[in-house]
């Protein structure tokens, strides 16, 4: 399992990338209302409140959902088939998409309990999770 | 054209358009469609826009319509849907999936419009109990109307088995090769107009009855607890509550089925199944030809095939046609009334259309 699509950095989300690059994978936490969120917007979507911080997540967090992609839609990710595809809801709320890395892909199940892990790529660190 | 023309229609009968952007398969969006057709047609609408709400557009479409007719925009609008499918495998893959994911987040892990499919079909597998032969049940439906409608892409391929759609190769569990619909061009139209003008075009108009609509999320990361539990619910009672009818009124459905799960979660979300029973409801032949509820008539996106920016637009004139008693080959008999269910994204906004032979 190597390379991939580049995600692309820009002023707006550079913070959680700066954040990946220190083994710290950054959620946005309204201060008016507790909602917590990943979106990188600079209002909540719950209340408009623009009173936001950051919170760094524990990592931890179970499978909601996953596939197991066979097919390979595009060259940049031709050489990590077959590769787990999945939403994570992290412990602390909010939902995110991830590849499981680190185990057999046959192996993941819906429920599993997981923790992120940090894959170095084009100059960033990608959050990925892998079994707990 | 051919229905416009053997209406005796001329360009200064229709004074509304509506299309959806061409060149979403290439990420070149063209939010000026409508600007080009009405050219293209000799049109000077009163009320025109490209509108776009991915494969849900084409209800919302009929929906609009009729709202400008109500409002006196217009009186005849012109609703039409063309799409090209360009080949996945050339670069426009990507492009695509940058298009339908979060570009900040999300497109380091892989996501394509399967396998985001597949992450729905799944939770839904598992929560509702929905096997693979299940979903795979739904593709054979469909190829069996494909055989009875000369127009499906698929008409001349021969029936197909559960076992050959598990047996086809993987693309992204639980997703084979035959439970993904079929990538194609084409495109179609309806034309909404009032009744009294309707009922002199034809005999048998299909009446708009109900309708509803709703949008949420975005991206699957943001859906919350709608991941399987869709607004399709929502969108369906609004239906349904508009038009006095219920679940058991319905004489035919046409369920977008860009994979195979999606008609399933559709049953369930609006109100043709309880949780958990779709599987069993398509295992029993419910919608099959000469089934409790006909379900995709024209083979749907499965059969007849999915033509990329227009691919509910099959939906809606298969539903029209139906009530119409236009269907040729695939008619069904007594079909009065007709669902319609369009929804973009991976089930993130969602519209229900239901049509009637009388008002």
């Amino acid at each position: 399992m190597s390379g991939g699509p580049i995600p692309e950095v820009t002023p707006v989300n550079q913070v959680y990338w700066d954040g990946t690059a220190v083994g710290e994978l950054r959620i946005r936490s309204c201060k008016a209302c507790s909602a917590r969120f990943r979106f990188v917007s600079d209002w909540c979507p719950k209340c408009w409140s623009t009173d936001l911080g950051w919170d760094v997540a524990s990592g931890r967090g179970t499978v909601r959902t996953k596939t197991v992609v066979h097919m390979a839609p595009y060259e940049s990710v031709a050489a990590r088939v077959p590769y787990v595809l999945a939403l994570i809801e992290l412990a602390e709320g909010p939902t995110m998409m991830s590849n499981i890395v680190e185990c057999e892909p046959c192996s993941v199940t819906i429920g599993m309990p997981v923790r992120v892990t940090f894959e170095p790529r084009g100059g960033l660190k990608l959050p990925q999770f892998k079994p707990a | 054209m051919s229905a416009l023309r053997s209406w005796g229609l001329r360009p200064s009968d229709v004074n509304g358009l509506l299309a959806v952007p061409s060149g979403q398969g290439v990420g070149a969006i063209d939010i000026y469609t409508h600007e080009k057709l009405g050219a293209e047609l000799g049109l000077q609408p009163a009320f025109a826009e490209t509108l776009n709400a991915g494969g849900a557009s084409f209800a919302i479409m009929v929906g609009r319509a009729a709202s400008a007719i109500r409002d006196g925009l217009a009186d005849s609008v012109l609703c039409i849907g063309t799409g090209k499918f360009t080949k996945p495998t050339s670069g426009s893959a990507e492009v695509m999936a940058r298009m339908i994911s979060e570009p900040d987040f999300e497109i380091g892990y892989g996501p394509f419009i399967p396998a985001l499919y597949a992450l729905v079909a799944s939770r839904f597998m598992a929560e509702r109990g929905a096997t693979s032969a299940d979903l795979a049940r739904v593709a054979v439906s469909a190829r069996q109307w494909a055989l009875r409608n000369p127009r499906a892409l698929m008409h001349d391929r021969g029936a197909v088995t559960i076992e050959d759609v598990l047996g086809s190769r993987m693309i992204a569990e639980p997703f084979h090769y035959l439970d993904c619909s079929v990538p194609c061009d084409g495109g179609g139209a309806v034309l909404v107009t009032t009744a009294e003008k309707a009922r002199r075009l034809t005999q048998q108009p299909a009446y708009v009855l109900g309708y509803g609509e709703a949008h949420s999320h975005g991206s699957l990361s943001s859906a919350d607890d709608r991941l399987i539990d869709t607004l399709a619910s929502r969108t369906g009672a609004d239906a349904f509550k508009r038009s006095g009818l219920s679940q058991g009124d319905i004489d035919v459905a046409m369920l977008y089925d860009a994979f195979s799960v999606t008609p399933l979660i559709l049953l369930e979300n609006l109100g043709f199944c309880a949780r958990g029973h779709a599987g069993r409801f398509v295992q029993s032949g419910a919608i099959d030809p000469d089934g409790s509820l006909p379900v995709n008539t024209n083979g749907g996106l499965m059969s007849f095939g999915h033509t990329c920016e227009s691919s509910g637009m099959s939906l809606i004139v298969e539903g029209a046609r139906q009530v119409m008693g236009e269907a040729g080959d695939n008619q069904v008999a007594k079909a009065r009334t007709a669902l319609v269910h369009c929804y973009g994204g991976m089930m993130y906004e969602h519209a229900t259309l239901i049509l009637g032979q009388s008002q």
